[in-house]
């Protein structure tokens, strides 16, 4: 515990922003077992990402296993994967030319100008992702209909490098960027910073030294839906079993997983 | 099984939130009087115009990784008030991270002398309440200028006035309400403020307590004082104390830097004791068994205690949590979270939860044990009882019985487990003295080898076990009687009293008592809040203390505390006790009758007590409506409610607002807060506060933090609130400005010019708060001041404040209120958020740095020499286990209702704040439930997603009664799960306002429409048990006076 996580994925993540885009590799652990369900990383990326009312980038899924007194309760967080063979990308773009790309660090970008120009990209990037990454912006704010409407839901943010406002995000579908803005700030992903159980690793898979790199290598570490081609930037740890934190169970997943 | 598909559906909550949930209202904006000014919406609005067309990448890259754009302060979206960093953009605080100088959010913190250029890149954790305290600090339904009710208390009807005109109106009294036909005349604050001579002040209250202790004749006190007898609220009582006492101020919450600023201006300032926060309907019973369990015997005296203890969770190896957790509420998830993840993925960690709900504690726990609600004293007797007949308790720590034999032993702390008890017939008292045995004076005894020993400096270890007579007096020691509570029942018998079966109670015990010292038995709400609150926390504390951990590594800690914001132990630059020209000395029983003895009043009259009196415990909120309505010891004038919310978050919180709704029984009720509240509606006059992140504080750190921190809340914004001139001065209405201008009108001694002494004013909040920040700045001790900014952290201040009015930042004003030669230094911290001790090697090496290292007593002498004040019997001086009781001490028996109600804070809400309101997290959980084991409701004939009335034995109909209002049904959606026991049922708080914008609001005759999200979901209070004695509160804890929360039976009736 002397070692700080956060400080060291901070000087991984300085480490990598020497090195050029192309040679970046960016990538995300999440260990499961640490995974407390607080929501924290939720809330964290409607605040930084300005997301559009009832949706963030991030989920937490919760559920219940075996019966009274002998169940488990499971946390099971993510968003998008940032696949290195994004199912999403290709559905996409075969509507609308260069809708989504991706960048040679590894992530998903999606381009809002010419996602909101073609409903049937949106639709088919949505239905394309098996990881429920993808929500729609229909415009709308939380306090709309009160008696104000507040300054952090009409500010700027940022995103892809862009300065952004619910204006120009209306009509679009949005998704995790792995906050690129914060990354090239030199700052870790918010979600990342904020984790409670320290459940959220960032960094630059391409360096050994990183400490995402270490975990990969020493940790048994799996990824959604590997099966289907997608090949994910986001590593899973371990999954909880309450009598044994430290073992892995695979059964446990089958509660959402048949 | 059955819950195969619950992740589907908070997926397409997330995904999409339903249309229904923002449903097109078409609500009147009314920007001028609620959610700010339409100047500052215009500026943004036009910023926002003017963003949209360039919308290139920021030249410099992001905006908030640049220290210019951050302000550190301390967020109150719960009471852990963690560290924070508020980012602005223009001249919007829109991001909330946590501060990473605070070693609450951040192992190891970075370093005190860290750049804060470096540190605005790095963020620390905070969880999700703290992040959308964006929400609250910008919530629409803010109120910003000062309200007058224009209907009957609790019509929601309004008039805005100027705030002059409201300080004047309550200063003076008057028929303020003749135009809604109440022809009623309103006592003013001139009218109660009657004692105003500091040094009659100052002599009645040193004879009126003399009285109190029938040292001194009422008829003498009368001759005495016979020009003055109109200042006293009842001159055959003095000890009631002056007519200022019935102004009483009632705090949902308030923190340290605002706590003492308020103390000082209703004690020293107004002359009345009755300062109250809402403690017993928090944890109090808790504090309080931690004070008995450490107060320090001294000269004859009981001196003060710790109130509160914490595992060093970073270096255990096992925790037992009693009804808490380390993922919601307690104290608190930040700083408790990430330690225990830790050492549970490492395998450095064991953890059992005792909750009857599987929280998402209980969810990572190695043992959960859904114990029958209010049994923990049982489940821990039961260990006490496996621990002693297995002899697994340090019996060398137990036996040293003074610092020295403790020392002797490598110990810092020792117990009084070996202390002879002397036997009553009715019970054990008092400790044995050696003077009674004629072997010393005052000093303790204990028997070694069979012998008597008085316990002097030297050290002496006794006899753990012993039981016997000495010089004709029957005496036990400590341990033996609690031995024998232990043992008053089989594991068995505990075991069904408590519903965890044996094998579970055995093993629990078993790990408690394997890893040494490495171990902590902690606590927080659950057991406590119960009629047997403070008996099961005194249990809890006695299984540390048996094996001794407490200033172990992995052991329990009080923490790494705090430097002294009132200047009281370095003496300069401001020693603010001393700093109160004219100071009045309050006097008088309180209200509540809290902290005095029944016996020691001139209203004794033999038992019962009209109401309790409560000698060991403070702050009781649930109490203080109710005795003024009863008159009992005195009726009140005046009740100045501010940031709370008695009539929904206390149990029976119905009883309030009938009191509230009559002004015949409290004739004024002022309010300061930052909504309309459940409560606050009741109110006559509500003036708006500043929020949060727009105001002073200087909250104490947890004890979970190994670390000494002094936190500093600043504001990150101009309030929102209207300015106001209070002695002159421009500034924004909130707390602090109602307190001064009240000052100005009756010219109480410590407001205004000189307020602080020759030259030093106090005729704004900074001439308070930043003198509290200089003492910080330089420390308890020579030589431990911080260094000054250099000028570039001077220029950053600056800049970092540049969206801020004058009125909120005034750097010439404040230069002067913190004082030119500190004036650096408190930038230094204010740049920081606070100071903060570095992590170092010795932490890693001791785990406890900073110890505790006093005695702990296992038998509470204070506690069994006092009578219940109804019942007229001794309490018990050692854990024992007891069922729920009336305010006469009867035993409750509900048994016709199937159910016992419990709660329990999620994590995205507080107890009556946060959520629904923030509506990131109301879009996550936008409402509560009736949790209910699967069985238990099919056994009812109730499923998921039913809706069913919450009926109890003193709620027969299930409604919530809001007087001068339409009663609000008790009606919630039931969750049928697995993780929760038969037979009890769960409500979450946060839920079922009626106020706090939840309803329509008529100002200055327009209506504000409701917001339907804010009016989600079920708040249980209601239903909770009326006390069958008192009959207009709930029931309580005669000892810690924690309010009882979770004895209630209740019916759950489909609608």
């Amino acid at each position: 515990m002397a070692v700080n996580e956060i400080v060291r994925m901070h000087e991984d993540l300085q480490r990598a922003l020497k090195k050029p885009v192309e040679k970046r590799s960016w990538g995300m652990v999440i260990d499961v077992r640490r995974c407390v369900g607080d929501h924290a990383c939720t809330v964290a990326c409607m605040a930084e990402n300005v997301c559009p009312p009832g949706t963030s980038y991030r989920w937490v899924f919760e559920s219940e296993y075996k019966n009274y007194p002998e169940l488990d309760r499971f946390f099971m967080p993510g968003n998008c994967q940032h696949c290195d063979n994004p199912p999403c990308m290709k559905a996409a773009n075969s509507h609308r030319k260069g809708a989504i790309v991706k960048r040679p660090d590894g992530i998903v970008v999606f381009n809002y100008d010419r996602l909101a120009g073609s409903s049937s990209a949106r639709r088919a990037a949505k239905k394309a992702c098996p990881y429920y990454a993808i929500v729609d912006d229909n415009g709308g704010y939380y306090t709309e209909d009160t008696p104000k409407l507040e300054p952090y839901e009409t500010r700027v943010f940022y995103e892809y490098d862009r300065k952004l406002s619910r204006k120009k995000t209306k009509g679009t579908i949005r998704k995790c960027h792995f906050c690129v803005h914060r990354l090239e700030s030199g700052m870790l992903p918010a979600c990342v910073s904020t984790c409670i159980g320290r459940a959220m690793y960032f960094g630059d898979l391409s360096d050994p030294g990183s400490l995402v790199s270490e975990l990969v290598k020493k940790e048994k570490v799996w990824r959604l839906k590997e099966a289907e081609g997608t090949k994910p930037r986001v590593y899973y740890i371990g999954f909880k079993d309450r009598t044994n934190i430290a073992v892995s169970t695979s059964a446990t997943c089958q509660v959402c997983h048949q | 099984m059955a819950e195969r598909n619950k992740s589907c559906k908070i997926a397409e909550m997330l995904g999409s939130i339903p249309s229904k949930e923002v449903t097109r209202r078409g609500l009147l904006k009314t920007g001028a009087l609620l959610g700010g000014s339409a100047l500052i919406m215009g500026k943004v609005e036009r910023a926002m115009n003017m963003l949209a067309t360039a919308e290139a990448a920021t030249p410099g890259g992001y905006p908030l990784a640049r220290a210019e754009n951050v302000i550190y302060s301390v967020c109150l979206q719960c009471h852990t008030a963690c560290p924070i960093k508020v980012k602005i953009l223009d001249g919007v605080a829109v991001k909330i991270d946590g501060n990473p100088y605070s070693a609450q959010n951040m192992i190891p913190n970075l370093k005190q002398d860290t750049s804060p250029w470096v540190a605005s890149k790095i963020d620390a954790k905070v969880c999700p309440k703290g992040q959308a305290g964006i929400q609250s600090l910008y919530d629409p339904y803010r109120i910003v200028r000062v309200l007058k009710r224009k209907g009957p208390r609790g019509s929601n009807r309004w008039e805005v006035i100027p705030f002059d005109q409201a300080i004047d109106e309550i200063v003076n009294g008057g028929y303020l309400f003749r135009h809604l036909g109440e022809n009623r005349y309103v006592p003013g604050l001139k009218d109660i403020y009657k004692l105003r001579d500091s040094k009659l002040s100052k002599a009645m209250a040193k004879d009126a307590k003399a009285v109190a202790k029938g040292k001194m004749s009422v008829s003498d006190f009368k001759k005495k004082y016979r020009d003055h007898l109109d200042v006293l609220i009842d001159p055959d009582h003095p000890d009631l104390g002056p007519v200022n006492n019935q102004l009483v101020l009632q705090y949902g919450r308030i923190e340290h830097g605002r706590k003492e600023l308020a103390k000082r201006w209703l004690g020293g300032s107004f002359c009345s004791v009755n300062f109250y926060e809402h403690t017993t309907i928090c944890e109090q019973s808790h504090h309080i068994a931690y004070n008995e369990a450490t107060r320090q015997y001294s000269k004859g005296k009981w001196g003060k205690g710790k109130h509160h203890m914490k595992p060093d969770a970073l270096n255990s190896e096992f925790i037992i949590f009693f009804g808490t957790g380390f993922v919601e509420a307690n104290f608190g998830p930040p700083p408790m979270c990430e330690k225990i993840t830790e050492g549970l993925q490492t395998g450095r960690l064991k953890i059992a939860v005792v909750d009857p709900r599987m929280s998402k504690s209980a969810a990572k726990a190695w043992k959960w044990l859904p114990i029958k609600p209010g049994t923990d004293a049982a489940l821990a007797l039961a260990m006490i009882r496996w621990i002693i007949e297995n002899k697994r308790y340090d019996e060398r720590y137990l036996r040293a019985a003074n610092k020295a034999a403790a020392k002797a032993i490598g110990e810092y702390t020792w117990s009084n487990s070996t202390h002879l008890v002397r036997i009553e017939p009715d019970g054990p008292g008092k400790l044995l003295r050696a003077s009674e045995i004629g072997i010393g004076g005052d000093q303790f005894v204990v028997v070694k080898d069979g012998k008597p020993v008085a316990v002097g400096k030297e050290p002496v270890t006794g006899d753990l076990d012993y039981s016997g007579t000495i010089k004709g007096i029957k005496v036990k020691t400590a341990f033996t009687i609690l031995k024998e509570e232990a043992f008053s029942r089989s594991l068995s018998e505990w075991s069904d009293i408590c519903g965890i079966p044996e094998n579970d109670i055995i093993d629990v015990a078993r790990e408690f008592t394997s890893h040494g010292k490495k171990v902590g038995a902690e606590m927080y709400r659950g057991p406590v809040q119960h009629t047997n609150g403070y008996y099961n926390g005194q249990a809890i504390i006695a299984l540390n203390i048996l094996v001794g951990n407490i200033d172990h590594k992995g052991g329990m800690t009080t923490g790494g505390g705090h430097w002294h914001e009132m200047g009281n132990k370095l003496k300069r630059p401001f020693n603010l006790k001393k700093m109160h020209p004219g100071k009045l000395h309050k006097f008088g029983h309180k209200l509540t009758r809290e902290k005095s003895r029944y016996e020691e009043s001139t209203l004794f009259d033999g038992y019962p007590a009209k109401r309790p009196w409560y000698p060991f415990s403070g702050n009781i909120y649930q109490e203080i409506i109710p005795s003024a309505a009863d008159g009992y010891p005195y009726p009140i004038k005046a009740l100045w409610i501010h940031k709370g919310t008695p009539g929904l978050a206390t149990p029976a919180g119905q009883t309030a607002l009938k009191i509230l709704a009559n002004p015949d029984i409290i004739p004024l009720v002022f309010a300061t807060d930052i909504v309309i509240g459940d409560t606050t509606m009741y109110a006559d006059y509500i003036f708006p506060d500043t929020a949060v992140w727009e105001r002073w504080g200087t909250p104490h750190t947890t004890p979970d933090v190994a670390q000494k921190a002094s936190k500093v809340r600043q504001p990150t914004i101009t309030p929102l609130t209207e300015v106001v001139t209070v002695y002159g001065e421009k500034q924004h209405c909130s707390m602090e400005a109602v307190m001064l201008a009240i000052g100005e009108r009756l010219n109480l001694p410590g407001c205004g010019k000189n307020g602080f002494g020759d030259g030093l004013d106090f005729t704004t909040r900074e001439d308070w708060f930043l003198k509290l920040i200089a003492n910080l700045a330089w420390g308890d001790r020579k030589g431990q001041e911080v260094p000054d900014a250099s000028r570039s952290e001077m220029k950053l201040f600056m800049e970092a404040r540049r969206h801020m009015a004058k009125t909120a930042f005034d750097p010439a004003r404040w230069e002067k209120a913190a004082g030119k030669e500190n004036w650096r230094k408190v930038i230094y911290l204010l740049n920081r958020g606070g100071r903060w001790e570095d992590w170092s090697e010795k932490f890693e090496r001791e785990g406890v740095v900073h110890k505790y290292k006093k005695g702990m007593n296992l038998y509470a002498e204070t506690v069994a020499m006092q009578k219940h004040s109804m019942a007229g019997k001794r309490f018990s001086g050692i854990a024992i286990y007891e069922p729920a009781k009336d305010a006469a001490g009867r035993v409750i028996d509900d048994r016709e209702f199937p159910l016992q109600l419990i709660t329990y804070k999620d994590i995205l809400g507080g107890q009556s704040r946060t959520l629904p309101n923030n509506y990131w997290m109301s879009a996550i959980l936008p409402e509560n439930y009736i949790l209910i084991n699967a069985e238990t409701a099919a056994e009812m004939g109730l499923k998921d997603g039913d809706k069913a009335k919450l009926v109890s034995p003193t709620n027969r109909d299930g409604l919530w009664e809001l007087p001068n209002r339409a009663n609000k049904p008790m009606v919630g959606r039931i969750k049928a799960v697995e993780g929760m026991r038969p037979g009890v049922v769960a409500v979450s708080w946060h839920f079922g306002h009626w106020g706090y914008g939840a309803s329509d609001t008529e100002i200055d005759g327009q209506v504000i429409k409701g917001d339907r999200r804010r009016a989600t979901g079920l708040c249980p209070n209601a239903a909770m048990r009326i006390d069958p004695v008192l009959k207009n509160a709930c029931m309580t804890d005669p000892i810690g006076a924690s309010s009882s929360f979770y004895d209630t039976r209740v019916k759950l009736v489909k609608v």
